[in-house]
């Protein structure tokens, strides 16, 4: 049945405050930089966060304390938040899952830093007490289910984050259920949240904390779990860390079709270096109108996109005049003409002169 | 001066010595270029205020003449140093959904979307190829012998009066392509369809200029109203003998579609520059002209930040010299005084041979 209903309508002065002819006294972008000139937690855009402080977790994690602007939707433990900062006048974005639980207002992201990689160097090397981070609204559905399995939780590296959010939560809230908390890293030295976890193990006989160092006894896979927790597959199970991690744990619960009792989240893939690359094709979503089409290395995605019946805008097709010019959300490109790679998420990209470097998600 | 005829060889080093200088700098931008941009933003709209204010709230002719120059400047900053560079991509790189190419809606009664098609796209590729670029000539002017003479081109110097007058009017409409509706040679419906961007456009420009300011203003509705239009008159002006010098000059080559057929890459760069010509002065005068004072490098590298150019002018005019291209260069009025000759030059019916293939 179709039902005819008509939106409501915003208040009318509300209305007539955006109205096009108010312009420019109505400028949304130039009232919210003059806000931030004044005080930068003022600004409308994002949700501003203060840094109360930084904590030194190992010699290359650090947990930054936050408190956001009071607006910010309170988080659930698991959520992650997109942090954008600005390194030399680029404005670049990263993912962080939030360390701490939901305690009103003030919240922790905690950083490992990446070789190479901007945005986290950046948070490293940069940010003192008191700077402003902007970040978005908490996302993500990664988190504990009720019920009354026991719990089985495993990380490895910087994936503890969310789960020391989640099992920080549970300790707050007494939760019953037994708990067993896995950690694989490489030694002592890299254990993020050693003492506080060790802390919770005296204090709280649910929880059974096992922490595996692959330096003296191997990669932690998914034959080390199963040797570990023979009946892991009766365990309501949350998985954190890096892919293949993750994909050896999905592959070992659908082998006893006990994928329902099972979430993962792992970080994204790594880029695949050139050579090995150019070969490959690989395939592209559009996110806007849910197409795909596959992007051979060999041509440029404008052709690829129109080889599989898109019609893409464009123009000069020499990489001038910015026609087709659209938002990469996820996966790497390289532009022929620079010879530049681009790998950040949500960068702009020229179709007419960008090859996939990787399986992509596009905004046309 | 004629143009300079390379040799596929030399097409090919030339081209890669201009790539290597644009990926030297492409590398080196950062935080400079992000504060400057910012700060030019910051200083139009401190302009926009001082201007518009002293003309509500002054009442003697001194206030009035700052308060037109100010807006005036405003306007120009945000025309030729934001918008025009905005929308050209220079500032894509710094991810800031303010200064986007795709997002920017400049303050001029050309909608972005027009101009990204007919300047980003149509001049930039085909630049002075005849019946591909139409901004030769703006299908009003004969400037060079190729483009065809009629008894009304005897009249173009005073068309180019008023285009220069209502400039920002000339380049809104170009995209509407009324010479091909005057011929008939539009179907019906398509003219409504393409101005109506256009009219909304210019509907909510000139209300903000001569309705919305001058209403605030109360008592002071004839003096907004006409500092406005000063203000929008001098704009005009400026921007129109900036953009007549950047091809039009006594040196500036013209194409036929037949010489830029399958041309490469470094053929194209050739082109730009033999179609391009540069103006000299001080540091305050490129920034009024949006660095298009810097038109030939602006040309081979539309997508660099703007107040590069200044830096990047004298290492093209040193590969110039190397490939013996000849880098068309000079004062304001030299260059202007050039542009006139030519309008009042071809207003008469000579030179009608076709440009040489």
């Amino acid at each position: 049945m179709q039902i005819a209903h008509t939106t409501p309508r915003s208040l009318g002065f509300s209305r007539l405050l955006r109205s096009p002819w108010l312009r420019p006294l109505n400028d949304p972008t130039a009232w919210d930089q003059l806000l931030s000139a004044i005080n930068p937690m003022w600004s409308t855009r994002d949700f501003p966060a203060r840094v109360l402080r930084i904590i030194d977790e190992t010699s290359d994690t650090k947990t930054f304390e936050l408190q956001p602007v009071r607006r910010w939707p309170t988080h659930q433990a698991g959520q992650h938040v997109v942090v954008e900062v600005e390194v030399n006048g680029r404005r670049l974005q990263r993912s962080f899952s939030l360390s701490s639980p939901p305690n009103g207002g003030i919240v922790s992201i905690t950083v490992k830093r990446q070789p190479g990689a901007r945005v986290s160097g950046w948070m490293h090397t940069q940010v003192r007490v008191g700077d402003v981070l902007r970040l978005s609204a908490p996302a993500g559905d990664f988190g504990v289910a009720p019920g009354a399995a026991p719990l089985l939780m495993l990380s490895a590296g910087s994936g503890i984050t969310p789960l020391m959010a989640i099992l920080s939560e549970l300790h707050a809230q007494r939760d019953p259920r037994a708990i067993v908390f896995i950690h694989a890293c490489r030694r002592p030295a890299d254990l993020i949240f050693g003492a506080r976890l060790f802390e919770l193990a005296k204090q709280w006989p649910n929880l059974d904390l096992r922490v595996h160092y692959s330096a003296q006894q191997g990669r932690f896979n998914a034959l080390s779990l199963a040797a570990q927790i023979v009946d892991f597959h009766r365990y309501q199970t949350l998985v954190c860390g890096p892919r293949a991690l993750t994909d050896d744990i999905d592959n070992l619960y659908q082998s006893v079709a006990a994928a329902q009792n099972l979430r993962s989240e792992s970080y994204s893939g790594r880029v695949l270096p050139r050579s090995a690359a150019s070969a490959l094709s690989h395939p592209v979503r559009v996110t806007n109108t849910k197409q795909l089409f596959t992007a051979s290395a060999r041509i440029s995605l404008l052709e690829a996109a129109e080889a599989a019946g898109l019609q893409p805008a464009h123009g000069c097709r020499i990489g001038i005049c910015k026609t087709c010019q659209c938002t990469k959300r996820s996966g790497s490109v390289e532009n022929l003409r620079t010879g530049e790679i681009s790998s950040e998420p949500n960068e702009l990209i020229q179709l007419c002169v960008s090859v996939a470097r990787s399986p992509l998600e596009l905004t046309l | 001066m004629a143009k300079t005829t390379l040799t596929a060889l030399q097409l090919e080093q030339f081209q890669s010595e201009l790539d290597a200088l644009r990926a030297e700098v492409a590398a080196d931008l950062g935080e400079r270029d992000a504060t400057h941009i910012r700060k030019v933003v910051r200083d139009a709209r401190l302009y926009a205020v001082t201007g518009r204010s002293l003309l509500m709230f002054g009442f003697d002719p001194i206030s009035f003449v700052v308060g037109v120059f100010a807006l005036a400047k405003a306007k120009i900053l945000e025309n030729m140093e934001i918008g025009h560079n905005v929308l050209h991509g220079q500032y894509d790189w710094m991810n800031d959904p303010s200064l986007n190419s795709q997002r920017y809606e400049w303050d001029i009664v050309c909608t972005s979307t027009h101009w990204r098609r007919t300047h980003n796209f149509e001049h930039h590729s085909h630049t002075n190829i005849l019946g591909l670029d139409d901004d030769y000539g703006y299908g009003l002017l004969r400037m060079t012998g190729a483009q065809k003479w009629t008894w009304r081109t005897l009249f173009q110097p005073i068309w180019y009066s008023i285009l220069a007058i209502y400039f920002q009017w000339g380049v809104a409409i170009q995209d509407l392509k009324l010479g091909r509706w005057f011929k008939g040679r539009m179907p019906k419906g398509e003219l409504g369809q393409r101005a109506a961007p256009f009219i909304k456009k210019a509907r909510s420009q000139m209300f903000k200029d001569y309705v919305l300011f001058p209403l605030l203003a109360f008592w002071n509705i004839p003096r907004v109203l006409l500092g406005n239009a000063a203000a929008n008159l001098i704009r005009s002006l400026w921007t129109n003998a900036i953009i007549f010098c950047g091809h039009f000059t006594s040196d500036a080559q013209v194409y036929s579609k037949a010489e830029a057929a399958g041309e490469s890459r470094g053929a194209w760069y050739l082109r730009q520059i033999h179609g391009s010509s540069n103006l000299e002065g001080s540091r305050r005068f490129h920034l009024l002209t949006g660095h298009l004072s810097h038109q030939i490098e602006h040309h081979l590298f539309p997508d660099i930040p703007a107040p590069r150019y200044a830096d990047m002018a004298p290492r093209v005019r040193e590969i110039c010299r190397k490939y013996g291209v000849h880098y068309n260069s000079a004062g304001f009025w030299q260059q202007y005084a050039g542009v006139l000759w030519r309008i009042g030059k071809y207003a008469l019916p000579i030179g009608r041979r076709p440009a040489r293939a």
